[in-house]
């Protein structure tokens, strides 16, 4: 054999090692994305209504702040005391799908869940305590699905 | 072999993203999300935030809580730049001793690269936990027209934060990589950069072996958050004027207003109108009040027109200086998320005269180029190996004029497909293969690609033989399909080149036919597919009639055949509803033939011994 077949010869056996070895890794690489991807789709069915919840939320909260403004004289009001059970419906719903709400008022400050809207003076409070909830939050499965609106204390 | 991250450091985001299996993926950060806020802050507790958490306590702390950091890096104090951004911004920033810029968080004065480094070590921690593995390069992407101090700036970050800093790339440049437009020849390319807080236009000159930037442009204080104010602006003034309430006096009001205006923006880039429902937003002495506005398409288009306009201008303006003119543009590439407003993707289609590279998350794109960028430095992505799609479905005609396909559009290629058909008519001896590229569900409507016979299949009735139709793309594109009656193992092929070298507006133009013809055409294909059965059924009803006619009831056998003559009649007709009854009709009066063939005569029910009352006696 000529050198130069000879060369030829060493370079082809290079590339067929360096494309067997490419090859084997690809079918390794695939097989194993397909197992991670048992374990992305187990997570996305466990949290897979989070982006639903999330936009379902403002209509409670829009139920909440109705309620608020309720004046005493209406308290006991049969219309609204069925309105109010929808809404007792819906957070139940809520609950039995996982979502439970952050604990806010009278705890300390924590950006994990909750969001300052604004500090107020207290002076009998704590620097960072929460004093009133805007907005409630929520979690589902232990993840923070919307922080809670909170004013804190200076 | 370790991972090299690839970062997107953004003025208001960033995003981390990493190649896995020859493909790019974006990180998700510790509290799941795709993109982390470049915001960084010591909190009262003395504890550092970075990220969204560090936002969620802003308000409390506007003077420690650094944000758009980027804006101060690699730049000298003296620089207007700088003296403008000083007074938007919270935080106190001072002149270092050698002319640079410093900014104080809690009691200490930070340099921006310090900051930034936080914000990167953030990002590195988060990885390494999604990943399960450490991570000590990084490629991180910096503004095209970024200086030598700046992009040292950037570097020094990364070291700061515990990185090798392989390389510190254009932003640009990671978005034509995320686009592979690097691959073949020199191309003249725009990136339209959209983002929250930032617009930046770039002009690159990109090729295989190098990305030369011919021009940048843009406006470093024009964004999508402004787009958001004038909707805010909107909300607030048709408000005052109904009810005479100036809800920007309200923060809590004003800060729903914020959120709804955003959310409001988003809708419409994907719906023509959306509604503003805020109700129980203030009230006064009598009463609560509620804000309920509908907002259409065409006036938010409105409201943001100069933004949009003059974004146009400067578009113009930095082709000037790169002495290019639109039509000499070959690729286009939307970065940031304001570019998925349709009328920005209509302005840029007109000036340009051709569509955009869009398909990619304009929020992630850059992250995604960066980690390509740091799997070709690792020889992870090779660059044959960086495969292409198919863009248009392939398939072939079957009974009816219908294209059943094959390979559907975007598969990665190389691939191949097998799929068994048969013959429509009884002793049919070829078949006659007609291969087809598009969306549209009737083969008419689709683009021919190639045809061949393939002949010689033995006599059978209709639908017995096994005829084997395999397509079978390489990587360079080229499709072989090959047809083979597995009978006598005859086989016929026919190799079509080209089949994914069509151009982006011929793509377009048959992505958009077939979605406006979606319904009519579906409406078709459901004729043929009655047709097909009602075929079908009276195939095999006079199929059955012939090899049972003697076992069947007089009867029943005159009813199927009227029934049969019923929905040859109409069958040829368009009138889908007559076909569905009259195939309906047919199918219930064989299911008696079914029922008489299972109660063969000569098997009637012999009375046995019947049971008798008696009484039960103990033997004794």
């Amino acid at each position: 054999m000529t050198p130069d077949l000879k060369k030829k010869l060493e370079d082809c056996q290079k590339k067929k090692d360096e494309y067997l070895a490419g090859w084997q890794r690809a079918r390794a690489d695939f097989l194993n994305y397909k197992k991670e991807e048992m374990e992305r789709i187990k997570e996305i069915l466990k949290y897979g209504n989070e982006n639903l919840i999330s936009k379902i939320l403002p209509i409670l909260d829009n139920f909440e702040k109705a309620e608020k403004e309720i004046p005493d004289d209406k308290k006991n009001d049969k219309l609204l005391e069925g309105i109010l059970q929808i809404k007792t419906q819906f957070q139940d719903f809520l609950k039995n799908q996982g979502i439970e709400e952050i604990k806010t008022t009278g705890e300390k400050f924590d950006p994990n869940f909750q969001e300052v809207v604004e500090e107020v003076e207290a002076k009998d409070k704590e620097s960072g305590t929460i004093i009133e909830e805007t907005q409630k939050g929520y979690t589902i499965h232990g993840k923070v699905v919307r922080p809670a609106k909170v004013k804190i204390s200076k | 072999m370790p991972k090299i991250l690839g970062i997107d450091l953004g003025t208001t985001f960033s995003a981390m993203a990493v190649v896995e299996a020859g493909q790019p993926k974006i990180i998700e950060n510790k509290e799941g999300g795709r993109t982390t806020p470049s915001v960084v802050t010591l909190a009262k507790n003395l504890e550092r935030l970075v990220g969204i958490t560090a936002r969620r306590q802003q308000i409390t702390n506007p003077q420690n809580t650094i944000f758009s950091i980027k804006r101060l890096m690699g730049r000298r104090y003296s620089d207007p730049e700088i003296q403008r951004d000083k007074k938007l911004l919270p935080y106190q920033i001072k002149e270092s001793s050698d002319g640079g810029v410093e900014v104080k968080m809690g009691d200490k004065w930070y340099k921006p690269p310090e900051i930034s480094a936080m914000i990167l070590q953030k990002l590195k921690i988060d990885a390494e936990e999604k990943l399960g593995e450490k991570i000590d390069e990084a490629i991180v992407t910096c503004p095209a027209y970024f200086d030598d101090s700046q992009r040292k700036a950037t570097k020094v970050a990364g070291e700061i934060a515990g990185f090798k800093v392989g390389r510190v790339i254009n932003e640009p440049t990671a978005a034509a990589l995320a686009y592979g437009l690097t691959k073949k020849g020199e191309k003249k390319i725009v990136v339209y950069d959209f983002g929250g807080g930032t617009f930046d236009i770039s002009i690159l000159d990109a090729g295989p072996d190098t990305v030369e930037v011919k021009a940048t442009g843009g406006d470093t204080h024009l964004g999508g958050d402004d787009f958001d104010q004038r909707v805010m602006d909107w909300i607030v003034g048709e408000f005052k004027k109904e009810q005479g309430i100036d809800l920007s006096k309200d923060p809590l009001a004003l800060q729903r207003i914020k959120e709804a205006a955003e959310r409001a923006k988003i809708e419409l880039s994907t719906t023509l109108e959306t509604e503003i429902n805020l109700p129980f937003i203030t009230s006064d002495a009598a009463g609560p009040k509620h804000l309920y506005y509908k907002l259409g398409r065409a006036k938010l288009e409105d409201l943001v027109s100069d933004y949009i306009s003059k974004s146009i201008e400067l578009v113009k303006q930095t082709l000037k200086e790169a002495k290019l003119n639109p039509k000499d543009v070959e690729e286009i590439v939307l970065v940031g998320g304001q570019t998925r407003m349709p009328k920005i993707q209509e302005e840029i289609k007109n000036l340009f005269a051709k569509e955009p590279c869009k398909e990619i998350n304009p929020d992630e794109v850059v992250a995604i180029g960066a980690a390509i960028q740091a799997g070709i430095l690792q020889g992870e992505v090779k660059e044959v190996l960086l495969l292409d799609v198919t863009p248009l479905s392939l398939g072939i005609e079957t009974l009816g004029g219908v294209d059943t396909v094959l390979i559907p559009k975007n598969t990665t290629i190389p691939t191949g497909k097998t799929q068994i058909f048969s013959t429509a008519a009884d002793n049919q001896p070829s078949v006659e293969i007609h291969v087809l590229q598009g969306e549209r569900p009737m083969a008419a409507d689709n683009k021919t690609l190639g045809r061949f016979m393939l002949n010689g299949i033995p006599p059978s009735p209709r639908g017995i033989p096994q005829i084997e139709v395999t397509f079978d793309i390489d990587a360079n594109g080229i499709l072989n399909v090959t047809a083979k009656d597995k009978a006598t193992s005859k086989a016929q092929s026919i190799r079509i080149e080209g089949s994914i070298g069509i151009s982006k507006e011929e793509i377009e133009k048959m992505k958009k036919e077939a979605e406006l013809h979606a319904a009519q055409d579906q409406k078709k294909q459901e004729l043929i597919e009655a047709k097909n059965l009602a075929d079908n059924l009276i195939y095999t009803t006079e199929k059955t009639l012939r090899e049972t006619g003697d076992k069947i009831s007089p009867d029943s056998k005159k009813e199927i055949e009227e029934k049969i003559e019923a929905l040859k009649k109409v069958k040829d007709s368009d009138n889908i509803e007559e076909i569905k009854n009259k195939t309906s009709e047919l199918s219930l009066a064989i299911q008696k033939i079914g029922a008489e063939l299972y109660k063969t005569p000569g098997e009637k029910k012999e009375e046995g011994p019947q049971a008798e009352e008696g009484e039960y006696k103990e033997k004794k």
